[in-house]
């Protein structure tokens, strides 16, 4: 077995609210002169309890890596993984903990970091280079290669400002591409270029672990590719880690969570009446198409249901339909524990894309929207003539039938 | 069993903590990024004189034309006495150190602020930032020193101004004095301005009147003596008449006075410096 390279011994992160200040001098000195002068309250904070507030980024997290191996992140939004890769990283301390290890590390926490618009490709693969960490020598060692890989060898001498996008993300990443750390750290910089580029990084990574036996931390929200790449994986959630271990039982915990929390076994909506399931058939349909929807909800004591609503919200949270119960009541259908409601909805003329679908209750004395219950896939309804249809976004929301007069 | 041994086995070579220290890297760190170093001054100086019509020219240019304006105005139009020295002459040599000072004030203010994107990305000793300010700045002095030579040289050949050469090796001093300060100052103010974004505007503001408290267009023995307090609390001041003195053999020397602008240096130095590494990790938390 070989040696322990990165050792992370309960570290965690505050991040304080309020203690920050306003970023105004003037606003500052007039804060500080309300609350210790005049005591009176602070106008930019409208409670002094929110200036007291501290968040946890990470809490307690340890771990151990072994040279050689190849450790994804993986975790929600928010879930602390930057901050993560930052501490490593040294460019943010710990609040508490220590981080030990050994060999250098290199870190790729964006594309193209030190790159000056103004200067040539050749002048920006030293600046860049050297700010990774490369000196003189080891650049011009492997000069070559960095300009193959990038495939700009005609422009080298081109400032980068005339370069294409993606001409730039190659030059940048072969920069990077060609560290020679002991240990390299990579957040979710593959999500820019095009996918034959995507793939050629994703092979570099591979290579850099495989054949020349660095140690490789990554980050990325596809986790597809931290299955693919990885030996091992540390899945965060709210700071902390909520699994470690090795890759496929770490990417298949996070994935039952987030399932668990889209598809809720079970949701309480008020006191002693919870959802216990929304099914919609199938995860995907076509567009135009017909969906059933079945709610099954589990109660102590028969409720008094007073509003009852199904909502459609799109990807980025934009509310696009309401499917208005109320006339419906009658057809609910009661047990003992359980009351059910059947309903169809008749052509989805939705453009297609990623929907999700929420819920409107007004049982008992709470009532609210959930937003998130299930995630349903809209797919372009097949085409029968031979036009290309428009992309997505220039087609709006609906698909709306139409007739020449 | 065999995890626990391991662990005590290891020899660690890093280790990442909550504490800050003052005085930051290490020499030996910072040595290692020489090759950044040299880069950051190269593409500073290349950069700053790209898509401008003359180009490099400007290092000259700037200077030569501040020195016209101040000579029209203070000497044609106010009639400000130049001790019998050609009045170009004159303003060119306090206009030099004056450029030395403020170009490296300003520019290490902003400092933190400017390279705030690449330090939240990427982790080198952040000292490297201000050090290549300076001697991308010291550079830059340098070739107007040049220009300030080919000058001097003009005017003692041709109009017999009055030049000891030995006194030459005074302005050693001086320049690192006005140096140190800009560097210190800079160093304070670039982590309070990160903070408050509103001070640049304000800095911007004030090292123009500074100027005038500065003997670059008059000299301290012009001052009238009841308000000579406010020039001689200055510690430029006595460096602007060092720094003239080396050049002209005109001007007052006063060792305390040189005692109390070598302290000040130390003391901004050291305080921007230790103040510069402890809180710049704390910065990145809002930055």
């Amino acid at each position: 077995m070989s040696d322990i390279i990165i050792q992370a011994d309960n570290i965690s992160k505050v991040y304080r609210l309020g203690t920050i200040g306003t970023g105004s001098l003037r606003q500052d000195m007039q804060s500080w002169w309300n609350k210790k002068v005049i005591n009176k309250n602070d106008p930019f904070f409208e409670n002094d309890r929110i200036s007291k507030q501290h968040i946890w980024a990470l809490k307690n997290v340890s771990f151990e890596i072994r040279e050689g191996e190849v450790w994804g992140i993986v975790g929600s939004n928010g879930a602390g993984k930057s901050t993560l890769l930052k501490i490593l990283s040294r460019i943010i301390k710990p609040t508490e903990g220590i981080v030990r290890g050994k060999g250098k590390i290199s870190s790729l926490l964006e594309i193209g970091t030190g790159f000056h618009y103004e200067l040539t490709g050749r002048e920006n693969i030293f600046l860049s280079g050297h700010m990774l960490g490369m000196n003189k020598a080891e650049i011009l060692r492997r000069f070559d290669e960095i300009v193959a890989f990038s495939e700009i060898e005609q422009f080298l001498d081109t400032p980068v400002k005339r370069y294409s996008s993606g001409m730039y993300v190659r030059l940048a990443f072969a920069v990077a591409a060609h560290l020679e750390p002991d240990i390299l750290i990579v957040d979710e910089v593959l999500a820019v270029g095009d996918t034959a580029f995507q793939k050629k990084c994703l092979n570099r990574i591979k290579d850099i672990s495989r054949n020349m036996g660095k140690t490789v931390l990554f980050v990325s929200h596809n986790v597809v590719t931290v299955e693919q790449l990885c030996s091992h994986a540390i899945y965060l959630h709210n700071g902390v880690v909520a699994e470690k271990g090795k890759a496929t039982t770490v990417v298949n915990k996070y994935l039952d969570d987030v399932n668990a929390h889209m598809l809720l076994t079970e949701r309480e909506l008020a006191p002693g009446v919870s959802l216990e399931k929304l099914d919609l058939g199938s995860n995907s349909i076509d567009s135009g198409d017909n969906l059933e929807f079945k709610i099954k909800v589990k109660f102590d004591q028969k409720p008094k249901i007073r509003e009852l609503a199904l909502l459609i919200y799109n990807s980025k949270s934009m509310r696009i339909a309401m499917i208005d119960l109320r006339p419906y009541f009658e057809y609910i259908t009661y047990t003992d524990t359980h009351f059910y409601y059947n309903g169809l909805i008749r052509k989805i003329n939705l453009v297609e894309g990623e929907y999700y679908i929420g819920f409107f209750y007004f049982i008992n004395d709470t009532y609210k929207d959930i937003y998130d219950l299930k995630r349903i896939t809209i797919r372009e309804k097949p085409t029968t003539g031979t036009l290309k249809k428009y992309d997505t976004p220039y087609r709006g929301l609906v698909e709306l039938e139409h007739d020449h007069l | 069993m065999y995890k626990s041994t391991s662990t005590s086995q290891t020899e660690w070579e890093w280790e990442i903590k909550p504490q800050t220290t003052w005085y930051g890297s290490s020499i030996k760190e910072i040595v290692s990024y020489k090759d950044l170093i040299y880069r950051l001054v190269r593409k500073d100086f290349l950069t700053s004189y790209q898509q401008t019509l003359l180009g490099p020219a400007w290092i000259f240019l700037q200077p030569i034309l501040t020195v016209i304006t101040y000579v029209l105005v203070f000497n044609r139009v106010i009639g400000l006495s130049t001790d019998g020295i050609p009045s170009f002459l004159y303003y060119l040599i306090g206009i030099t150190l004056w450029g030395l000072f403020s170009d490296l004030f300003l520019i290490v203010s902003n400092a933190f602020t400017v390279n705030a994107a690449v330090f939240n990305k990427i982790y080198f000793p952040r000292i490297i930032i201000p050090i290549s300010l300076l001697l991308l700045n010291g550079l830059r002095f340098l070739i107007q020193l040049v220009l300030l030579i080919i000058v001097l040289m003009y005017y003692y050949f041709i109009d017999a101004v009055d030049i000891q050469f030995s006194n030459l090796l005074l302005c050693i001093p001086a320049v690192i004095i006005t140096a140190g300060i800009a560097l210190g100052a800079g160093l304070i103010f670039s982590i309070f301005s990160a903070k408050y974004k509103d001070l640049l505007n304000l800095i911007s503001i004030l090292i123009r009147l500074f100027m005038f408290v500065c003997p670059i267009f008059y000299s301290l023995s012009m001052v009238p003596e009841k308000i000579k307090w406010i020039v001689t609390i200055n510690p430029l001041a006595s460096q602007f008449e060092l720094f003239r003195y080396g050049f002209i053999n005109k001007g007052e020397i006063n060792p305390y006075n040189f005692l109390y602008s070598t302290l000040f240096m130390l003391t901004v130095v050291i305080a921007g410096i230790f103040l510069f590494n402890k809180k710049n990790e704390e910065l990145m938390d809002i930055a």
